[in-house]
């Protein structure tokens, strides 16, 4: 293992990283714009340059990587390699770069929507000068549309190619390359091949600048205006973990957050712009029961009584149906609740897509198959005959408010209940058919665990507040059950859930929200 | 005494009761715009022309408001307290000559309510009245700012009474009377007459005197609002307060009139025979008594908006320590002076 | 190095008083007949001088373009936090392509401290000479862009207070109690 010595700090370091991957693993800065973890080396910013002891110019940082070396030629009789960042030439040769960077940039980060979190931004205050000699007339090129969802502003661009080599290297699409030489260089597409791939959101946020832009985002905030929760994206069961970003109870906007063992750096464009779905949807925030042919408005008590006493009456023959979209607490609290059978409703199936770097959108599209397997034992495998076979009066379903198409025997199914539990957060159209609707929660304003398809349990968190009425599901489900049976456990927050879950399924034993925390628990080989 | 002369005794107290409280009006009024105008400001201008008509205003505005006993008031002596202050303060004028005198249907009739022997003493006990107003206010309103307030104006009052009552004695011994019109006649002539000049040191006692008799800045202690929010008037509310506040201003006149009295001569025009001149002779008396009062109002509130307040215990040492001492020294020199005279 | 600072020694004549008495009197009867600065407001108005800091406006472009791009670096530099704003993309055509859609100030947490101005660099929010413009409800206290674009067409050309009218109803507020 090289021992190596970065501005008085000393450290070894595996053989043959580079300089710049040592120092940002130690915590010393150094800026950059072209290296990316992910992406190949190119080494054409230039603004990582640091000076080697040995050497006799300053070397790019990102394109250096440390080796060992023999006994007799170790500096200091230990140092495999010694590096400065904070030489006077260093500090200089960063200045002059930035002033380089800068001098056709526009900086008109008062209308730029990079502002905040612009690394031109942020390394021209750090290290850049505070004045510009540029004093002739700046080139002014126009913005051009690359896809449907990504804009280039050409004179933001600092050419550092992180776009291209992730159309290349990522997502293998090769929609983007470098057209030109020189000073007429700019990032560019083939007319007939626009940037249209699933992952083209990414190229947005690996951009450092505020060259590229998604149309969605665009003049809509400032990112410091923004709350930012760290949550797991909703639209497969990959489970993608994601940045919710929000403002005034409203979204802006989902980044992909580093997770190495789920999504890396990036995510698909259907859970980047997914979160638009759940805007403008009828939402029931009161509980209803049915008058005729409409409904009424009752209070909770009311209504976890009503409910209570229909499964009652029904006298075990209520099944209970759970979603895949749900959380895994409340799934389980349904099984808990239901002593007849359970059921689920339609999880929601598409092409599996794998990109060449290894990312996948999983076939199933629903994000918590895998938890509600896991955790309501004995899923109905044909329901529409098990209801048959057990004589089931009633229904108590968990409804996802996807909108999904009921096939005939779902039809059969539902015209032949006595009753119909529908616990939902819209007017869905199984509500519409419901006796009693309970007003749960929707996406990003629920909390709770869900399972990937890889068995990685992950923490949801919300990001919108409560509205109106509304209660969070496994608390509503936790009432009808304790009107149901007086014995039944009180849980005071979600961990009680999670314990009792445990408790009947032993993979889930041990984890609290608390363990969870950002990165997941792998249930298979679990690491505590 | 017959029925005119009643008649005619009747008229002067009305005149002279209205002629106070509208010179309290007055007061109130110019308290508000001469410490307006000294500190840079404009002062009361909206209510009527130039703002004269603001102490009827403010006169409304007490009557408006809520009278309030506080609980643990000792309710008659609280509802007392204003009018022991009061009717004193009104009464002392009473003796005041305020010009020489009319004729009229044959009868001569002085402009003084009424002539006694002994005006000086007169007034001196009418003042010493005043002090149980201000005591048992304190006393009654079971508060423990008034009370102090109340205390701090008994120990004030006396102390100074004895330095003003001092002085004043230099005086009685330079007229040889009691009375006042006899003081007046004393002064008469040209101006070094005046007491004034014949007795400087007496005027400066009995002036510092005067302003802690009537509770004015500097001598303010009993209503420090820093210390003891009001004073002794701290509970009072609407028109007992109103009560109050006229009785302070209607000390200053009396005071003012004093001062004028012994000091400058009364009603006297300097180097005029007012007697010889009739009725012109009293109108330009009574003018003359005026502006000299006036004068000495307004002395008042150009202390009072001049200078800081004292602490209790200079008040103390300047009464006992240096008024009174000089107070007696000059008697001392007065009555060997009028031995010496009075010997060749 | 320490100072001796000798305490002053009242003389004779500093203690017997009557000479400070006198000359404080005097002190007093000369401001009794000085120039007096009440300026009686809503008869006379106080003309601010430049750089007050009132009533916020927001400024246009001769062409009538909002100079605003609403960059948000006001709301940022804004202590109070009483800006706030909702961008949107511009309908005008020329390189700016960001607008304000809503500009709303809260005057009520406003301090005046003028930062929003310091911050702003297009040069579009300052604060004007206007300060009197007190209202009947809080909810009338948060001006908008329309105001804002109001009390720019006020105070453009002319201080406010130098004009002929110039009464509070000429703001654009409501000012009639609701
Ligand atoms: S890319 Fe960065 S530096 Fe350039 S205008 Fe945008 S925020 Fe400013
Ligand atoms: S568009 Fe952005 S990521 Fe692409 S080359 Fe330019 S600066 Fe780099
Ligand atoms: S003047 Fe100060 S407090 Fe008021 S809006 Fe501007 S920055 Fe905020
Ligand atoms: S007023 Fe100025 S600082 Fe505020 S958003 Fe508009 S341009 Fe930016
Ligand atoms: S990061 Fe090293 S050259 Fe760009």
């Amino acid at each position: 293992m090289p021992f190596i010595k970065i501005d008085e700090k000393e450290f070894e370091v595996a053989k043959g990283i580079t300089v710049l991957q040592a120092a940002l693993a130690n915590g010393i800065e150094i800026p950059h714009y072209c290296f990316h973890p992910v992406l190949e080396v190119v080494g054409s910013c230039r603004m990582c340059l640091v000076q080697v002891e040995g050497m006799p110019k300053l070397q790019a940082s990102c394109n250096t990587s440390i080796g060992e070396v023999a006994l007799d030629k170790k500096l200091d009789g230990k140092y495999d390699m010694v590096v400065n960042t904070q030489t006077d030439a260093v500090k200089q040769e960063r200045k002059n770069i930035l002033e380089f960077l800068l001098l056709n940039h526009p900086l008109d980060c008062p209308v730029c929507d990079q502002a905040g979190e612009c690394y031109l931004q942020d390394y021209t205050f750090k290290y850049g000068n505070a004045h510009s000699r540029f004093k002739e007339e700046k080139r002014v090129r126009p913005s051009e549309s690359l896809g449907s969802n990504i804009v280039i502003n050409q004179d933001r661009c600092i050419l550092c190619s992180r776009c291209v080599r992730f159309t290349r290297e990522i997502s293998g699409t090769n929609e983007l390359f470098v057209q030109n030489r020189g000073y007429h260089s700019k990032v560019s597409i083939l007319k007939d091949k626009p940037l249209e791939n699933l992952m083209a959101g990414n190229v947005a946020d690996i951009c450092p600048v505020g060259a590229l832009l998604n149309t969605d985002y665009i003049h809509k905030n400032r990112f410091w205006n923004l709350d930012t929760i760290p949550s797991v994206c909703q639209d497969c069961s990959a489970g993608c973990n994601v940045d919710v970003f929000s403002q005034r109870d409203e979204i802006f906007r989902l980044t992909p957050r580093e997770n190495h063992d789920v999504n890396g750096y990036f995510m698909c464009d259907i859970g980047r712009y997914g979160f638009h779905r759940f805007e403008e949807i009828e939402r029931v925030n009161q509980p209803l029961v049915r008058n005729g042919k409409s409904f009424d408005v009752i209070d909770w008590a009311e209504a976890i009584q009503k409910t209570a006493d229909l499964i009652e009456q029904s006298n075990g023959k209520t099944a209970g149906i759970v979603s895949p979209f749900h959380t895994n607490e409340s799934n389980f609290l349904l099984g808990l609740m239901i002593n007849g059978m359970l059921g689920m409703l339609p999880a929601i199936q598409a092409e599996e897509i794998t990109y060449p770097s290894g990312f996948r959108i999983s076939a199933d599209r629903s994000p918590n198959q895998r938890g509600m397997n896991n955790i309501c034992g004995g899923l109905a495998e044909d329901l529409s005959s098990e209801i048959k076979t057990q004589a089931i009066r009633g229904l108590y379903i968990l409804d996802d408010g996807v909108d999904r198409e009921l096939d005939d025997a779902w039809k059969e199914i539902l015209a032949k209940m006595d009753f119909l539990i529908v616990q939902s957060y819209a007017m869905t159209d199984l509500a519409k058919l419901a006796h009693i609707v309970l007003p749960g929660l929707a996406p990003y304003e629920r909390e709770g665990t869900i399972t990937n398809d890889q068995d990685r349990i992950q923490w949801l968190r919300p990001s919108l507040s409560i509205k109106a009425e509304s209660k969070p599901d496994w608390e509503i489900l936790m009432l009808v059950n304790n009107a149901l049976n007086k014995k039944a456990e009180n849980f005071t927050g979600l961990d009680d859930v999670i314990i009792k879950m445990g408790e009947q399924f032993p993979n889930y034993s041990g984890i609290t929200l608390f363990k969870i925390a950002t990165q997941g628990i792998a249930l298979n080989g679990k690491k505590m | 005494m017959d029925l005119l002369g009643f008649i005619i005794i009747l008229v002067k107290v009305l005149v002279v009761f209205a002629a106070t409280m509208i010179t309290v009006m007055g007061m109130i009024y110019a308290e508000r715009r001469v410490s307006a105008f000294m500190q840079g400001r404009l002062g009361p201008n909206r209510v009527g022309p130039k703002g004269l008509l603001q102490p009827i205003a403010d006169g409304i505005k007490f009557f408006m408001k809520e009278d309030l006993i506080p609980s643990g008031a000792d309710k008659p002596i609280f509802i007392l307290a204003p009018a022991i202050l009061l009717i004193p303060a009104l009464m002392t004028f009473a003796v005041i000559p305020f010009g020489s005198s009319i004729t009229i249907f044959g009868r001569e009739i002085a402009l003084q309510v009424a002539d006694v022997n002994v005006g000086i003493l007169y007034i001196l006990a009418l003042t010493s009245i005043g002090v149980y107003g201000i005591v048992l206010a304190g006393w009654s309103s079971n508060s423990k700012y008034s009370l102090l307030g109340g205390l701090r104006s008994s120990a004030q009052l006396i102390s100074y009474e004895l330095a003003m009552g001092l002085a004043v004695v230099s005086i009685i011994l330079l007229a040889g009377s009691l009375r006042l019109n006899d003081i007046i006649a004393d002064q008469q002539g040209y101006f070094l007459s005046w007491n004034v000049f014949k007795q400087p040191l007496a005027f400066i006692i009995f002036l510092v005197a005067v302003y802690a008799e009537t509770n004015r800045l500097p001598f303010d202690l009993t209503e420090a609002e820093q210390e003891l929010v009001g004073g002794y008037h701290t509970e009072y509310s609407s028109l007992k307060f109103a009560m109050f506040f006229l009785a302070e201003y209607a000390n200053m006149i009396t005071a003012a009139a004093l001062t004028v009295t012994l000091f400058f001569g009364g009603w006297d025009v300097p180097l005029l025979d007012e007697s010889s001149l009739g009725l012109l002779g009293a109108i330009l008396s009574v003018l003359s008594f005026i502006l000299k009062m006036a004068f000495f109002l307004f002395l008042f509130i150009w202390v009072r908006w001049t200078f800081p307040r004292f602490r209790y215990d200079q008040l103390m040492r300047l009464g006992w320590k240096v008024l009174l001492p000089l107070a007696l020294v000059n008697i001392f020199l007065t009555g060997g002076y009028l031995t010496l005279t009075a010997m060749k | 190095m320490a100072t001796i600072i000798k305490s002053y020694e009242p003389t004779f004549w500093d203690k017997l008083y009557f000479p400070a008495l006198l000359k404080g009197l005097m002190v007093t009867i000369k401001h009794f007949f000085r120039q007096k600065v009440t300026i009686q407001y809503p008869d006379e108005r106080h003309i601010p001088p430049d750089g007050y800091r009132g009533l916020h406006r927001l400024n246009k472009y001769p062409d009538e373009r909002i100079k605003c791009v609403a960059c948000e670096m006001c709301a940022a530099a804004c202590p109070s936090n009483c800006i706030s704003i909702i961008p949107g993309p511009s309908p005008w055509d020329d390189g700016k392509e960001r607008y304000p859609v809503r500009f709303d100030i809260n005057l009520l947490r406003c301090i005046y401290c003028g930062f929003c101005e310091m911050a702003c660099p297009e040069g579009a929010i300052e604060l004007t000479e206007i300060y009197d413009f007190s209202n009947y409800s809080r909810d009338d206290l948060v001006i908008d862009k329309d105001g804002l674009l109001g009390v720019y067409e006020l105070t453009k050309k002319q201080n406010y207070y130098t004009k002929k009218s110039h009464s509070p109803a000429s703001l654009p507020f409501k000012t009639e109690r609701t």
